[in-house]
């Protein structure tokens, strides 16, 4: 790499260094400050300083760990079967599976659909009386199930669209990752008569893992995001079965106005992100290191 | 023919794996599409799968949607519209301009002058609002660019400390992704209510709700077009700058149209996520301004079970997309990829 010195350099990077400063600044020194204080809007509260007493507060209510769990749950789940879908997905179509050029084009669709749009359209496909889904079931021979309505198939419904929707994220990465690949090895593998299984467990995912820690890595943090989906499909609901961090942040922010609170809620959500984060990329490190 | 491709019966097991993920992604899509043309009744009487067979099609949903029966459709397509592209086009642009400085100039600065801005930051705002008693609209500008002069005033000397370069401001930008946004949308919602006070109206207006994309597409624009920036021959470049040409003329003159592949590939990849986004502009908007995501999601409670109209809602917000992935995917296909190579 060469690298060149020439005063233009900051002409290009400010611009962008400006923006993202100015809108990542003030949220970071606005709820980081208030996240101490008790402050309410509706009905309005004058400021008053409270040390850690909201995260206290959060610690405490068992609401929080419940919300979290779910949104754990979730996230895991679904991450976990895009990876595995997406995977096998992706090493079909890298082995030249007739039609593998439309699959190819076809598969990405749900990543561009909105999230708000496919909680809708799961909406209808799962409305216990005019949904297809539940005719099917009854064709054959179950009766009709509530997967809205009651909080296990809320859950698994919320993480199916999950999965329809993110898993052409990980088939579209890790068909990248495949792709650069070289071929020399698989030629000495069927030399050697290696079993596709053998070919599979000791060349391709070994080779692959790098990037699918990384993918794995980006879906976790997004799915820990997650708030459209439930919002339309289930509100949180039954009850608070399932409500997502982002959900219950969204609800004690915009509709109590709870400002301390929210933001000491929003750091703690951070934290949970960030643990979460370290603990993956720690347990992951030495099969990376022994691979390279 | 690769070593890597399938034979015999795997081949076929594939396909088949293939065949069902396929149903899988299409069925919902194909529901959407026909339930918009369904009649009211139609979609009441139970689930119908094939139209003329078991349906009659008609376009009672489409007819209502664009007669502007259900709510201001029209508007919300051009202010999602016009959003999206400007926020898309800026960021790709100011993100490739930074993308490029990353990979071929060299920043270094102490870790100490970062330091020195968030502290600066932090105090001037809590200074200015709790001691001085300044609005916090006012507090947060004052707070901000003292902390920016003097960052970057401290910069000049020789401080102690760790060395920061230039893996550490991508590091920097790309974790800002990390942030959960709801801390971000909120925050971002009551500094554009300070900011209302002091007479730039943010909240519901072009400027803010675009500016937030931006700055939130930013860090991902950075990521990949650094990707692609490093795959450049530098040879080009370099042959350029013994003809003396100034390094502006370089970059829009050589470096962009070369990656141009990669360039469309971001621009689609931050467009998508602009016009999906849900959470900054349900915070940010209210009427004017609003997108089609909060418009589709308010269907939902709105109607109720009136399934035909929301799928035509639903639809409007998901061919666009569509149609113009079909469209770059082969631009990006044919010539331009060639163009680059030549």
């Amino acid at each position: 790499m060469t690298t060149r010195n020439d005063p233009i350099k900051h002409f290009f990077i400010w611009p962008a260094l400006i923006i993202v400063l100015v809108i990542s600044i003030f949220p970071l020194i606005y709820s980081l400050t208030t996240s101490f204080m008790s402050m309410r809007l509706v009905p309005p509260m004058p400021a008053r300083f409270v040390g850690f007493g909201n995260y206290a507060d959060l610690l405490q209510n068992p609401r929080f760990w419940h919300v979290t769990g779910t949104t754990t749950l979730i996230a895991f789940i679904s991450v976990g079967l895009q990876y595995v879908i997406g995977l096998s997905v992706a090493l079909a179509l890298n082995s030249r599976v007739p039609g593998e050029g439309i699959f190819r084009v076809s598969f990405l669709l749900p990543m561009l659909v909105a999230p708000v749009a496919a909680a809708l359209i799961a909406r209808q496909v799962l409305n216990p009386t005019m949904g297809p889904l539940n005719e099917l079931m009854s064709a054959l021979g179950f009766p009709n199930l509530p997967f809205l309505t009651q909080t296990s198939w809320a859950l698994g419904s919320i993480i199916a669209v999950e999965v329809w929707q993110w898993t052409p994220f990980v088939i579209l990465m890790l068909l990248a990752g495949l792709q650069t690949l070289p071929d020399d090895v698989y030629e000495a593998a069927a030399l050697e008569n290696a079993t596709p299984w053998q070919q599979f467990r000791d060349i391709t995912f070994p080779m692959l893992l790098p990037i699918s820690v990384a993918v794995v890595f980006i879906r976790l943090i997004e799915s820990y995001k997650i708030i459209d989906t439930v919002f339309v499909m289930t509100g949180g609901g039954p009850g608070i079965s399932t409500e997502t961090l982002t959900l219950f942040a969204y609800q004690e922010g915009f509709k109590k106005f709870n400002l301390g609170y929210t933001s000491a809620l929003s750091f703690l959500f951070l934290i949970v992100i960030t643990v979460i984060g370290l603990v993956y990329l720690a347990i992951l490190k030495p099969y990376l290191e022994k691979h390279k | 023919m690769s070593v890597r491709t399938l034979k015999g019966k795997r081949r076929w097991i594939a396909l088949g794996g293939c065949l069902v993920w396929l149903a899988i992604t299409f069925f919902p899509l194909y529901w959407v599409l026909i339930t918009s043309f369904k009649t009211p009744i139609a979609v009441v009487g139970g689930p119908t799968y094939l139209p003329f067979v078991d349906f009659e099609p008609s376009l009672t949903a489409w007819r209502e949607l664009l007669s502007g029966q259900r709510g201001q459709f029209f508007n919300t397509f051009l202010a999602s519209t016009i959003i999206g592209l400007s926020a898309s086009v800026l960021a790709t642009g100011i993100g490739a301009m930074a993308a490029y400085a990353l990979v071929r100039f060299t920043f270094r600065f102490r870790l100490l002058s970062a330091l020195i801005f968030v502290v600066i930051a932090f105090g001037g705002f809590l200074l200015g609002r709790n001691v001085l008693g300044f609005g916090q609209g006012i507090s947060l500008i004052y707070a901000f660019i003292a902390a920016l002069v003097l960052a970057v005033f401290s910069s000049r000397f020789r401080l102690p400390g760790p060395e920061l370069g230039n893996n550490d401001i991508v590091f920097w930008f790309v974790s800002q992704r990390m942030f959960p946004p709801i801390v971000a949308a909120f925050a971002l919602y009551l500094m554009y209510t300070e900011m209302g006070k002091l007479g730039f109206k943010l909240v519901d207006s072009y400027i803010g709700l675009t500016f937030a994309y931006i700055a939130f597409s930013l860090p991902i624009v950075i990521w990949l077009m650094r990707d692609f920036f490093e795959a450049l021959p530098v040879e080009v470049e370099e042959a350029a700058m013994v003809d003396n040409v100034p390094t502006w003329r370089i970059f829009f003159g050589i470096v962009l149209p070369m990656s141009k592949p990669g360039l469309i590939a971001t621009f689609m990849i931050t467009l998508a996520f602009v016009w999906n986004e849900f959470l900054f502009a349900l915070f940010l908007t209210n009427s004017r301004w609003q997108t089609l995501p909060i418009l589709v999601a308010g269907q939902n409670s709105q109607r109720g079970d009136e399934w035909w109209a929301i799928s035509a809602a639903a639809l409007v917000a998901i061919i666009p997309m569509m149609v113009m992935a079909g469209l770059l995917s082969r631009l990006m296909r044919s010539g331009l990829l060639l163009g680059a190579i030549k």
